[in-house]
């Protein structure tokens, strides 16, 4: 039942997920009825699995939540702000009861109380009102398909009565979708049959929509005569799940009851694989068709499993470089041809499995519009979140790290970007302030764009601060981008008064940080009263970078293209009798490394080097090696923690023939040799 | 077979440095491979001979002989690449030692294991655990996670930083060499 419990989870918490990007949506559309019965079903859902689970407190309380979207399906109760603020709470809630389980913190059991009141106190709202119309018994379950599990075992002497057992399951039958299964392992032999006698008992899956006190009506004669056991099997019709049906049909045959014990595994395998199916009152076709549906499009799998394809993927490709390698060399004709057959097979096998690797940026939206929500609402500030472009995918692995540098750049736009409604008025804008969340593809990489219409950045403002931090000094000319660029510098925050919300002084510096971590970059750019745009550009994925394969004495090494710059021939002589390392390259006196002396390798005997022009923060340095011997796409691997020191080299990669080359950081590269190189002259000098 | 029941059974991989016969646990090795062609990571302890590709994965591979103090090891076509799993602060790395050839897997009772000699070793007695005595010769039984242990590992730091500033002095001292 473990494994059961921990695929509810799973369930419960996309579940969750989902309720709540409904519930934003709803925010926006509070009369979409397709919205609310989205609603009402994600909770029916959660219920129906946490009883299921033995998730008690989750399953009662999502109930409540229920009879309220139950009551506004009707149309006897309409959402509004109030009803939707405790709602989203509720739903937070929820998540704590799925994480603590049956542990509930006291923080947790006080919330728990509260909501359950308010949520009470709406519905009774609604009775109030509704208590002129006829209400069915019990509204919430009325139409709902639930579906049950009957033991008839009558006695022998059943028949005395007059009874016919059969009638009665023709009267269950009528009730609804019924299963029935007979087991006759009590029949005797011919020559022992008594005619009068019933031999016979009953095992019955029923589906109604009527609730349990109907079947036990239709055994109300026969309760003394009979043992009769009828129990919940779950919320939905099971009988329309056509592995379940399936499954009885195998099961049933034996001569032994199944027993409520392996039914309840059984249904508890089919509600968790529908529990995002929704409520079974459309009728079974509409929910094979949905199973259907989903079933085909997507599936659940851990990501250390992707990891691991990924990695064989990788191998696989370098495996098949060498295949193609010998196949060119060897005479025979047929291994060409399967060679080239594997290689076609390989690029669509890689290109797959890096796309099954990849995320829409839509999976981080609902936590976005939540943050909007909930901060622009504790600054009394209307703000509204539109996105684009959700669809644009990247490597799950920079979703992962993404969001919360994200979340940091929307945070500020609501806090220091966005006026108050009333500043807005004045400056002649709409009182509702916008926030853009632009995510498009621009050639190998990925840009997300956050824009706002607010009062954009002051440049005087970031200057005098930047003075006033000795950043920067007072008389240093800046041109307007360099100003912006400030803002990315440790210790920065621009908001005069420090809020909860942003302007600790750790801000976008962290922000730059966390997004160099997985290669991504970020700029600034403002326009005053019209607002600011934050662009952050990322690489589509983290495993395969670009590279410049580079030969250097035995090995060969890789330099990530984004930093290489130009490249260039030189004389050995030139980059060996230097006094200080500067050569002249178009015109520009450049510094460069003669990589086989900083790595403590031999001077090389060839005439000629190459030197690889790369940027460092704004500067170009040279970094001379044998010879450049071409492009290179790098499987990045890492080095593994025997070599965590090592920190100029960020990964190896696996070339062609099986052999291993290292992926240059170079601006860590650079960072060491200079402080090197400083140390050098300091004891030079000191001698 | 389980790691736990392997770890219970007293089988040893001996192989040679040098004219020693030394013996790990065979829970410990994973696989044997030929030599392979090393790539040297710029910057590392001499000990350090540099990565390979085994299966696609990067494995980090030492020289053993260079470990244990003796002279650093010379390419012949016995030189094998013992791919071992060995625990590093309670987790578990793979590296391959290198080792001049490899012998035969032995069971030898713990009974057979006699205390290592305190004093008067050539090698850096710290990483054996006993000697197994057969026939007329004696087998040194490696402790392979201490040879990896958190001290060893600082030295590993340690000897970096120092490389960093010697890095100029340094010379190569052997090349790569393709098995």
């Amino acid at each position: 039942m473990d494994k059961f419990k921990k695929k509810f989870l799973e369930e419960a918490t996309d579940n969750l997920a989902e309720l709540e990007e409904a519930l934003l949506k709803l925010e926006q559309a509070p009369n979409d009825s397709g919205l609310i019965e989205r609603v009402f079903r994600y909770m029916h859902s959660i219920k129906g699995g946490g009883s299921m689970f033995g998730f008690t407190g989750l399953s009662d309380f999502t109930h409540h939540l229920e009879n309220i979207y139950d009551r506004i399906r009707e149309g006897t109760l309409s959402v509004n702000q109030g009803l939707l603020d405790v709602t989203l709470e509720a739903v937070d809630h929820m998540k704590n009861l799925l994480q603590e389980d049956d542990q509930l913190s006291p923080e947790t059991e006080i919330k728990h109380k509260n909501l359950t009141v308010q949520m009470m106190q709406l519905l009774e709202t609604r009775e109030q009102k509704g208590a002129a119309e006829p209400v069915k018994n019990n509204p919430g379950q009325g139409e709902q398909q639930k579906t049950y599990y009957i033991t008839f075992d009558p006695a022998e002497e059943i028949f005395d009565n007059g009874t016919n057992p059969l009638f009665l399951m023709d009267e269950l039958a009528g009730l609804g979708d019924l299963y029935a299964m007979p087991f006759l392992e009590r029949v005797p032999l011919l020559e022992d049959i008594d005619p009068r006698r019933c031999y016979t008992h009953w095992e019955v899956v029923l589906s109604t929509t009527e609730e349990e006190q109907a079947i036990h009506d239709v055994f109300i004669f026969v309760e003394d005569q009979a043992h009769i056991d009828i129990r919940l099997l779950a919320d939905t019709n099971l009988l329309a799940d056509a592995s379940f049906r399936k499954t009885l049909d195998e099961k049933g045959q034996q001569d032994q009851g199944l027993g409520l014990d392996a039914l309840k595994a059984l249904a508890a395998g089919c509600v968790a694989g529908e529990a995002q199916q929704g409520s079974a009152e459309e009728g079974r076709r509409v929910v094979e068709q949905v199973k259907k549906d989903d079933v085909l499009s997507s599936i659940r799998v851990g990501s250390e499993k992707i990891d691991h394809m990924m990695n064989l993927v990788s191998e696989l490709v370098t495996t098949q470089a060498r295949l193609s390698l010998h196949a060119e060399q060897s005479e025979d004709g047929e291994l060409a041809a399967i060679a080239e057959n594997v290689q076609k097979l390989t690029r669509q096998l890689r290109d797959n499995a890096f796309d099954i690797a990849l995320v829409p940026v839509e999976t981080m939206l609902t936590r976005f519009h939540r943050l909007v929500r909930d901060l622009s609402n504790s600054l009394n500030k209307s703000v509204r979140l539109v996105t684009e472009g959700a669809e644009t995918e990247l490597d799950k692995n920079i979703i992962e790290k993404l969001t919360d540098p994200l979340l940091h750049i929307l945070r500020n736009s609501i806090d220091h970007g966005i006026e108050t409604p009333d500043e807005r008025l004045k400056a002649g804008k709409p009182e509702e302030g916008k926030i853009t969340l632009k995510a498009y593809y621009s050639g190998a990489s990925v840009h997300i764009q956050v824009h706002d219409d607010g009062k954009g950045l002051d440049t005087e403002k970031i200057k005098e601060k930047a003075i006033e931090r000795q950043i920067i000094s007072p008389e240093s000319i800046l041109s307007r981008k360099e100003i912006l660029e400030l803002i990315f510098l440790p210790g920065f925050s621009t908001s005069a008064n420090v809020t909860d919300v942003s302007g600790r002084g750790v801000g976008m510096d962290v922000v730059r940080r966390n997004l160099a971590d997985i290669r991504g970059e970020v700029e600034v750019d403002s326009e005053p009263g019209s607002g600011t745009t934050l662009t952050v550009k990322l690489p589509l994925t983290l495993s395969i970078i670009d590279g410049l394969l580079v030969q250097l004495a035995d090995n060969q090494y890789v330099i990530p293209l984004s930093a290489v710059d130009k490249i260039y021939a030189a004389r050995h002589s030139d980059v060996v009798d230097t006094f200080n390392n500067l050569i002249v390259l178009d015109g520009e006196r450049i510094p460069f490394f003669y990589l086989r002396e900083e790595f403590g390798l031999p001077e090389s005997d060839s005439e000629t080097e190459e030197i690889v022009v790369v940027q460092y923060d704004n500067n170009r340095i040279g970094m001379v090696v044998d010879g450049v011997i071409g492009e290179y796409q790098a499987v990045l691997k890492s080095l593994g923690k025997m070599y965590k020191y090592q920190d100029m080299i960020s990964g190896a990669t696996i070339l062609g023939d099986g052999t291993v080359a290292l992926v240059m950081d170079t601006n860590k590269m650079i960072d060491r040799f200079s402080e090197e190189h400083q140390k050098k002259i300091y004891v030079e000098s000191s001698k | 077979m389980k790691k736990e029941e392997l770890e219970n059974i007293n089988s040893y991989l001996t192989f040679k440095l040098g004219e020693e016969e030394f013996a790990a646990h065979v829970s410990k090795v994973l696989s044997i491979m030929e030599m392979v062609k090393i790539t040297k990571v710029p910057k590392s302890p001499e000990y350090m001979q540099g990565v390979i590709n085994l299966r696609g994965q990067v494995l980090p591979v030492v020289d053993t002989r260079i470990k244990f103090g003796m002279t650093p090891t010379e390419f012949t076509a016995n030189t094998c690449i013992v791919v071992m799993e060995v625990e590093v602060n309670g987790e578990s790395v793979q590296v391959g030692t290198l080792v001049d050839s490899v012998q035969e897997v032995l069971e030898i009772s713990d009974d057979q294991i006699q205390p290592p000699p305190s004093i008067g070793s050539k090698y850096k007695s710290e990483f054996i655990s006993g000697m197994a005595k057969l026939d007329e010769h004696f087998i040194m039984m490696l402790d392979m996670d201490h040879v990896f242990s958190a001290e060893e590992m600082l030295n590993v730091q340690a000897s970096a930083e120092d490389g960093k500033q010697q890095a100029a002095e340094v010379t190569e001292t052997s090349g790569p060499v393709s098995g």
